[in-house]
């Protein structure tokens, strides 16, 4: 551990990030902007915006509640903008989505109790997939706490498995520096969600102190750059290989590491698998890219991982839903870990060579360590003769009903390279994944650790935030995923948020009713609902355009029609309900042997 | 309708040779690891704060770590504990509590004692008072004093390594227990070597990748 990630960059870098949203200038915040930056603070409160607004932080997304309130009236004077969202839970998705698509972390509020137990499924959710979060929460004062008072909950108790790290705010003094601390700390070294807890006196009471800079405590330590010898080992077992590959995993997004992935892999030739949220670090229209490996990853991309006999694995942590069974996974493969994260390397998959560090100065330091590339012409031919042999190619009669595959792809080309997708969780997130090429980094927003049904909706709100004006925001949903959060477009009809809704309606819960299909006999057990409502015209009671599809014949127009629009739209697509997700390997299963069909399972 | 995708089916593919055990490691059939449960102390240094000790507790139980003891107490800096635990976990399984221990913000240092660490316990034992000279003889041999007498009891505290105590114990227990407490282990490593001071991180964080041959440890 020669050198460390301890220092932060002064807050007002983060300013000029370009990935920020100017969609939304607030004319009113703007003209007050001068003055609350120039008083001093006066209460507990005020402190916490100040630390926010010391930080960069531009949006926040919450419900506001009685132990809350001291905050809400600070940022009541604050250029922060403030997104009121319908629930808590779509506040901390929202924040969640934010954080993947800045890179800085999204920050959300919520009242004590509740509010705050309503936030956990969404910083979970963040949790898993080590995303930036900051999420604050209200607290009944403190002479309360432990008396069951009135909305009480033990919210840092409770946060404690799921928090990167939690704090509970014990005076007015300190209150702003605990909030910077907690920014700092989310976003340094392996990201993750923080969350301070404030009790309303802490808030209220009165203190001139500012809060200091974000910095992490001195206890964290980053690990930047690998041992170099560990370094000079991996580079000449890459020299060596004879079929390598590299699996990119969410860490090269997070770390800003693509570019060094892409350049190490296109100088090597080196064939390229990503995990679910490595999705976007390489380019799927590339000769070099299998796409994405794992349980309903390509048939070319788990053909490569499990006959590889060199994996360069970089910011994945070998999730059960990417290695199968652990037996069967690259079980000829010397395996070259890069992670920042110490506890990662060899958690689940053993590490010949462990590389702890940041993404992109690791893939670098590899990069001037490697003088020859692996002579792999014949392995790159077999990957490519796996590419055909396990095409994605898929049937689409005209005269049956809609293939989601198609609607994917349809969405795919009538919108941009940088459009940005998100998903809730199932059947239709994994034909997203499949059918849509994804070419840019941080254009893949998605539950993929927690698989947190409901994620769609409220992340696109967050993303759309996040994004330039002229990325298009699509959120790929499912009808049983878009009923958990819809409430949500109250939240995009009112903030006028261009985003574009395509709910895959297959009227069940999908993935459920194959799995039942496969495993319980078509036992259709609570996944069937029969019946959903109209989205079309649910859309249209919040205020949203509203647009329905039935046939292959309305695709393409409904879609233009739809991404035209200025503002929230909602598609309800009738899609094939008898359609399923292939490949597919079984939980636990071996992915060399992943199933085409219902009968090879 | 035909569903799913083209291609060859299963049983048509090559399959590889190999294969990796539970723990993630690929099997080499002439020298197959296998990685048996061992007992060993870790010593973590941590802020002295409210939680800290809940959320250590909540790590291992979280993550399904096999442990024995758990002990904490002030250091000779106010504003730092220590904890001492005692696990039995395999090899991969004990670097995980170390990695797990560290990635913990108010924890400052994390350690794995060598075997020759110094391991002490204290037990209060309670037994029937039937036989006072006898009790006392007893005592005598494990150097065990007598913290409270009754007509009907008495209370002896023993200090001293694991299996000491449990020789206590089992000595005792001819004349009748009515009731034992027992702290759990506490450890200090031997002479200048520092038990888990705060540079003890700076070791590498792979470490555990390295060859290395732990011996099991012995109590004293």
């Amino acid at each position: 551990m020669s050198e460390r990630a301890a220092k932060i960059p002064p807050a007002e870098e983060e300013q000029d990030d370009p990935i920020t949203d100017s969609a939304a200038p607030d004319a009113a915040a703007e003209t007050a902007d001068s003055e609350t930056t120039t008083d001093p603070v006066t209460t507990g409160a005020e402190a916490v915006v100040r630390a926010l607004e010391n930080a960069g932080v531009e949006y926040a997304f919450g419900v506001q509640g009685g132990a809350i309130m001291p905050v809400y009236d600070a940022l009541y004077d604050s250029d922060i903008r403030h997104v009121t969202m319908a629930h808590e839970q779509g506040a901390a998705h929202a924040a969640d989505a934010y954080g993947i698509v800045s890179g800085e972390p999204g920050v959300c509020l919520a009242t004590s109790g509740p509010g705050a137990t309503n936030l956990v499924t969404g910083i979970a959710d963040a949790d898993m997939d080590s995303d930036p979060m900051l999420a604050l929460t209200g607290q009944v004062p403190t002479e309360f706490v432990g008396n069951d008072a009135f909305q009480e909950t033990d919210t840092t108790g409770v946060t404690t498995p799921v928090t990167k790290d939690n704090t509970f705010a014990s005076d007015s003094d300190h209150v702003g520096s605990d909030v910077s601390e907690a920014f700092a700390l989310a976003r340094e070294g392996r990201p993750g969600p923080t969350l301070v807890d404030l009790p309303k006196d802490v808030t209220n009471g009165e203190t001139d102190r500012e809060p200091d800079a974000p910095t992490v405590p001195d206890t964290y330590d980053v690990q930047e750059r690998a041992e170099s010898d560990l370094v000079a080992a991996a580079a000449e077992r890459i020299e060596n290989a004879s079929r390598p590959v590299m699996l990119l995993g969410g860490g090269v997004i997070k770390g800003d590491a693509t570019d060094a992935c892409r350049e190490f892999a296109i100088e090597h030739e080196i064939p390229v698998v990503t995990t679910m949220p490595g999705i976007g670090a390489f380019p799927e229209d590339h000769e070099l890219s299998l796409e994405m490996a794992g349980m309903h990853g390509t048939g070319y991309a788990n053909m490569a991982i499990t006959h590889c006999d060199t994996l360069i694995g970089i910011g994945t942590r070998f999730d059960d839903r990417l290695t199968g069974g652990i037996e069967t996974f690259a079980p000829d493969a010397e395996v070259i870990h890069v992670d920042i994260d110490p506890a990662e390397i060899s958690k689940n998959i053993y590490a010949d060579y462990p590389l702890v560090g940041d993404a992109e100065t690791v893939v670098e330091q590899l990069a001037a360590a490697v003088d020859e590339s692996p002579e792999a012409t014949k392995w790159r031919a077999q990957c490519q003769q796996w590419q055909s042999d396990y095409s994605m190619a898929y049937d689409a009669p005209e005269d049956e009903p809609v293939r989601p595959e198609f609607v994917v792809e349809a969405l795919d080309e009538a919108t941009s390279d940088r459009a940005i997708v998100t998903t809730g969780v199932g059947q239709h997130q994994m034909w997203a994944c499949q059918y849509w090429t994804y070419t840019e980094p941080r254009t893949w927003v998605s539950s993929h650790g927690l698989g947190t049904m409901g994620y769609g909706l409220p992340s696109a709100i967050g993303a759309r935030l996040a994004a330039d004006d002229e990325q298009e925001v699509v959120c790929i949903d499912g009808d049983g995923s878009f009923l958990m959060t819809l409430q949500g477009l109250s939240v995009a009809v009112r903030e006028e948020l261009d985003i574009t809704v395509a709910v895959l309606n297959n009227e069940y819960i999908g993935m459920v009713r194959q799995w039942q299909d496969a495993f319980f006999d078509g036992r259709h057990s609570a996944s069937d609902y029969g019946w959903m409502p109209e989205f079309d015209k649910l859309a249209e009671a919040f205020g949203a355009e509203g647009f329905r599809i039935d046939d292959y014949d309305d695709v393409a127009d409904t879609i233009d029609a739809a991404i035209a629009y200025d503002g929230p739209s909602v598609i309800d697509v009738h899609i094939d309900p008898d359609a399923n997700v292939y490949p597919m390997v079984p939980s636990g299963g071996d992915n060399g042997q992943f199933a085409l069909t219902e009968e090879q399972l | 309708m035909k569903r799913g995708l083209e291609g060859p089916p299963p049983e048509e593919r090559p399959t590889p040779a190999g294969r990796r055990n539970k723990q993630g490691i690929r099997i080499d059939p002439e020298v197959e690891a296998t990685h048996e449960p061992r007992r060993t102390v870790i010593s973590a240094l941590v802020e002295h704060e409210p939680g800290v000790l809940s959320d250590v507790s909540g790590l291992f139980s979280r993550r399904q770590f096999n442990i024995e003891s758990l002990t904490v107490g002030p250091t000779e800096d106010e504003d730092r504990a220590r904890i001492t635990i005692v696990v039995e976990e395999p090899d991969p399984g004990i670097d995980q509590v170390e990695k797990q221990l560290r990635k913990l913000v108010p924890v400052i240092a994390v350690r794995e004692l060598e075997p020759d660490a110094m391991r002490r316990e204290l037990a209060l034992v309670k037994v029937a008072a039937a036989d006072p000279a006898a009790v006392s003889a007893v005592a005598d041999m494990y150097d065990a004093t007598a913290v409270d007498s009754s007509p009907e009891t008495a209370t002896f505290e023993i200090t001293g390594s694991r299996q000491k105590i449990e020789a206590a114990v089992e000595t005792f227990s001819q004349f009748g227990i009515r009731e034992i407490s027992r702290t759990g282990t506490t450890a200090l490593a031997r002479g200048t070597d520092r038990t888990a001071a705060p540079e003890a991180t700076a070791q590498p964080a792979d470490e555990a990748n390295h060859d290395e041959t732990y011996q099991t440890a012995d109590d004293d």
